[in-house]
């Protein structure tokens, strides 16, 4: 790989996130949350999709960026106003920046005009508004627009001393002046250094640099533009035309706000005596650098410093712990935490080595346990005591590693807001979604595995759980229903509920239906609960109409299959008319799994125990034979197939038979398999290792684990036993 | 025709500068076959292997190799011998073939062999197993080593049901 791929790839990654973290901000946005600390945060990831797209030449993806950008700051400055038009358009906007970012991530090259509708609403949105309110609106941002500073009187020029105000107080007005450059004032060679010192000669100035946007170290541009002046200034003479004539120079350049203070009452003017205490300019932004802190400690009034004109400006200060404590961890960046110092970025394969390597030490640590006799004991007592601490630290380690490999499922709950919003606006239903628990942490490969099932449940939840708005009234509940997703640990397991408040799940009509297709026998009595649950059955679908969102019969059996791929189990219950709660059991981390260890012929086989459902010996079991011979075991009124493991795997068995085992076990949609084994060994926690890195799939062998002697042991596949069972005997 | 085409595959190989190529030698019986040094691994004593259900005879099972699951090849079996009966003096050959490690049990390991590319002879065209299973011989010290074809020996162990 090239360092410009490596870059590149850093750079999608960074992408991807920055995508998810735009998400996020706006449907807080959306939500009724105008902070500025959101708006700023979605400002910085535009503002770094584009730039690295610049730096690697995606101008499709740049130009966009671009407008969106340019949108957002006229949104930030209050020049836009955003309105729930405006939101919608910068949401559908995202996805249009993924569909770029994509694009250059896989070489694609979209139509020359993809986005150009979007585009040209920013445009529009940008120049319908720009014009008129610039000058007003410069005042109002000084509340929406979160700004981090502290008044802090500062000696620009000591040739213009403060003294100079004169003592006709009445005559005294307060100007609040905000400057912002532009990159272009210093390219031509402006220094705002000189400006202010042109202003203070209209009277009696204060200046305040607002440094929030002063981006971290490694991320600072020599020639960027981070920097924002607030000016305070108390004159006798000054009017805006006056002030206007002092950035003439720079006009258009920069932005220019000017606003007069009312009723400011200034305490008589004291000419200050000791002016060399007022710190430069010069050095503050020096130490305010240095430090990295946007804002030189303290209240006003610490600094020695002539009340008067301080005291003036401090209503301006905003309350501060408000918005920060809103602001999400990404963009609290801004509140001076160093940023990129609080994680690295580390290739999974490498985590995976690692978690490979503690499964292994792991094993060892507990053959060297086995070792221990009671002579070893007596004798080597050091020896005992340093495997009993190796024992410890390697358990610390194994969870340890765990946690690495642990993230929060909010990654996945993040999609969902969309997915219900969308839905929502297909159907014509008002749907709120309520999330809980979002920062609960399970094994990364059980989140990506997560997305497409819990997707599919949320989908069926705003189809067929949430009713339309009419029927939602008409039954007396509000006209907004809720979906509520929610995630908390219990015990091993991780449960993931989604529940609703809709009509619940029509049971005389999934009966009917599981009849029709003869999902379940005509004279079967089912419960309740497991009606509920025949919506897992394959080939389900209760939608009279099938409609584009969901009930295409593929779905619900879908969700069952992935879940129960990655562990975990479904489980759903219903009340009629009130709502329906689906609740997903998984697994903490795929890498463990609890097995009942079982002989076949002579060699070692796990049995998953999440899909055992209890043993019986041989000799004790209920049998009844078929025509082909085959036999079939009789449990509880039920018929259920029986597969000999050792004749299925073609191994000779030398246990009679009345000493065997038979593992009752469950398979897909509450279907039931008896495997017959030689022995049952026990039950223990395994790490599962895949035969196909090195071999191929083999049919009724889900994988292969190390047991604590270092031989493989080999997982019973039950699912696919069922199936192949069953052609088997079709043939 | 594959003798050809492996050929230039080996002159890709590392050993390409000096038109020379190492060979590990084992024997099966009294015949000696070779494997480029390159792809081999590992040499360990045979130690057992959990048996894999519906697969070939010559698929002796699974190995534990420091925490990966490695597949272990009969060579004999492969040959269509019979399978071998191991003991301890048996010899695991751990490989690599693409990206997957693989180990095939050898009755013993006798040598590192440099040999001359130009002195690879194509296997002679009549019984299929060879042509199958070879992609070239060579002489060395006068007796013939035949270069097994690890791709070949891998392919189509999984039984069709």
């Amino acid at each position: 790989m090239s360092d410009l791929d490596e870059f590149k790839a850093t750079y999608f990654d960074e992408c991807s996130e920055l995508l998810l973290e735009l998400e996020e901000q706006f449907i807080a946005i959306q939500d009724g949350d105008r902070s500025a600390d959101r708006l700023n945060a979605v400002f910085r990831a535009i503002h770094s999709i584009k730039g690295g797209g610049g730096a690697f030449g995606f101008d499709g993806l740049v130009k966009f960026a671009h407008s969106f950008e340019t949108l957002l700051d006229y949104v930030r400055d209050g020049r836009v106003e955003l309105t729930e038009d405006v939101i919608t358009l910068c949401i559908r906007s995202i996805d249009l920046v993924a569909d770029f970012v994509g694009a250059a991530r896989d070489g694609i090259t979209l139509a020359p005009d993809y986005g150009a509708t979007e585009k040209a609403s920013f445009d529009a949105l940008a120049r319908g508004e720009a014009g008129g309110s610039a000058g007003s609106a410069a005042g109002d941002d000084l509340d929406e627009f979160d700004i981090d500073f502290t008044p802090v009187a500062v000696n620009l020029d000591a040739s213009a001393p403060l003294s100079a105000v004169g003592s006709s107080q009445e005559d005294l007005t307060v100007w609040q002046v905000t400057f912002k450059p532009f990159s272009s004032l210093y390219e031509r060679a402006n220094d705002p250094l000189l400006l202010f010192r042109e202003l203070a000669l209209l009277g009696d100035s204060t200046v305040h640099a607002e440094l929030t946007q002063l981006p971290s170290l490694g991320q600072f541009e020599p020639f960027g533009v981070y920097c924002t002046w607030m000016i305070e200034l108390v004159s006798d003479k000054a009017n805006e035309e006056a002030i206007r004539e002092v950035f003439e120079f720079v006009d258009g350049d920069c932005e220019i706000g000017i606003e007069k203070r009312e009723g400011v009452t200034l305490a008589p003017a004291v000419a200050p005596s000791d002016d060399d205490d007022l710190p430069s300019f010069a050095d503050l932004a020096e130490q305010a650098k240095a430090e990295r802190k946007f804002v030189p400690t303290g209240e006003p009034d610490d600094l020695e410093s002539p009340a008067p004109a301080v005291a003036a400006v401090k209503p301006l200060t905003p309350a501060r712990p408000a918005v920060a404590s809103e602001a999400g961890e990404e963009s609290s960046t801004s509140s001076g935490r160093p940023a990129g110092m609080q994680s690295i970025r580390v290739d999974l394969d490498k985590v995976d080595r690692v978690v490979n390597m503690v499964g292994e030490l792991v094993i060892t640590q507990s053959m060297l346990t086995q070792q221990m006799d009671d002579a070893i004991r007596d004798r080597y007592q050091e020896l005992v005591r340093g495997v009993e601490v190796l024992a410890q630290t390697t358990r610390g380690l194994q969870d340890a590693v765990m946690a690495i490999r642990a993230q929060p499922v909010k990654s996945v709950f993040s999609r969902m807001p969309r997915l219900v919003r969308e839905l929502a606006s297909k159907t014509g239903k008002k749907i709120k979604l309520e999330t809980i628990g979002e920062n609960t942490e399970i094994d990364k490969t059980i989140i990506e595995q997560l997305s497409d099932p819990l997707t599919h449940m949320v989908r069926n939840s705003a189809d067929h759980g949430v009713e339309g708005i009419e029927k939602r009234l008409a039954a007396g509940k509000p006209e907004t229903g809720t979906i509520r997703l929610s995630a908390e640990q219990a015990g091993g397991n991780i449960l993931i509920i989604v529940e609703d408040d809709g009509q619940g799940i029509n049971r005389e009509r999934v009966l009917e239906i599981a009849r029709e297709r003869g999902v379940v026998a005509p004279d079967q009595q089912l419960t309740d609960e497991q009606i509920d649950n025949l919506i897992f059955a394959p080939g389900f679908s209760t939608a009279s109409e099938v409609s584009d969102i969901s009930g295409r019969g593929v779905g619900m059996d879908v969700v069952l299959s992935n879940i129960k791929k990655i562990g975990g189990s479904v489980h759903v219950r219903s009340w009629t008319g009130k709502g329906t709660r689906m609740t997903l059991r998984l697994p903490l981390t795929l890498a463990v799994l609890d097995v009942m260890l079982v002989k076949v012929a002579t060699s070692p086989y796990v049995i998953p125990l999440s899909s055992i459902v209890e043993t019986i010996q041989n000799s004790r079991a209920d049998f009844g034979y078929m025509p082909s011979g085959g036999r079939v075991l009789q449990v509880r009124g039920e018929y259920v197939q029986v597969v000999d493991l050792a004749q299925r795997f073609e191994m000779s068995s030398d246990q009679s038979e009345d000493n065997r085992f038979v593992v009752l076990c469950e398979a897909e949609g509450n279907s039931k398999i008896a495997l017959i084994v030689d022995d049952i060994i026990g039950q223990q926690q395994v790490v599962i290792k895949s035969l196909e890195e090195n071999f191929e799939r083999i049919d009724g062998i889900a994988g292969g684990t190390i047991l604590g002697d270092g031989n493989v042991a080999l997982i019973v596949d039950v699912q696919s036993l069922k199936v192949d069972s069953a052609h088997q005997n079709a043939a | 025709m594959e003798a050809l085409d492996m050929r230039d595959d080996y002159q890709d190989g590392a050993a390409a500068a000096q038109n020379t190529l190492q060979l590990i030698a084992f024997s099966i019986d009294e015949q000696v076959y070779g494997v480029e040094i390159t792809t081999v691994r590992e040499i360990r004593a045979w130690n057992g292997a959990t048996p894999l259900p519906n697969t070939r005879e010559y698929v002796r099972g699974v190995i534990n190799l420091r925490g990966t699951i490695v597949p272990i090849f009969d060579l004999r079996a492969r040959f269509g011998d019979g399978k071998t009966n191991p003991t301890k003096n048996h010899v695991v050959v751990v490989m690599s073939v693409g990206d997957k490690w693989i180990g095939i049990l050898v009755d013993a390991v006798s040598d590192i062999l440099t040999v001359s590319k130009d002195d690879i002879h194509n296997v002679p065209e009549g019984n299929s197993i060879d042509t199958e299973l070879l992609n070239g011989i060579v002489t060395h010290d006068s007796r013939m080593v035949g270069l097994i074809d690890l791709q070949a020996v891998v392919a189509g162990a999984k039984l069709d049901s």
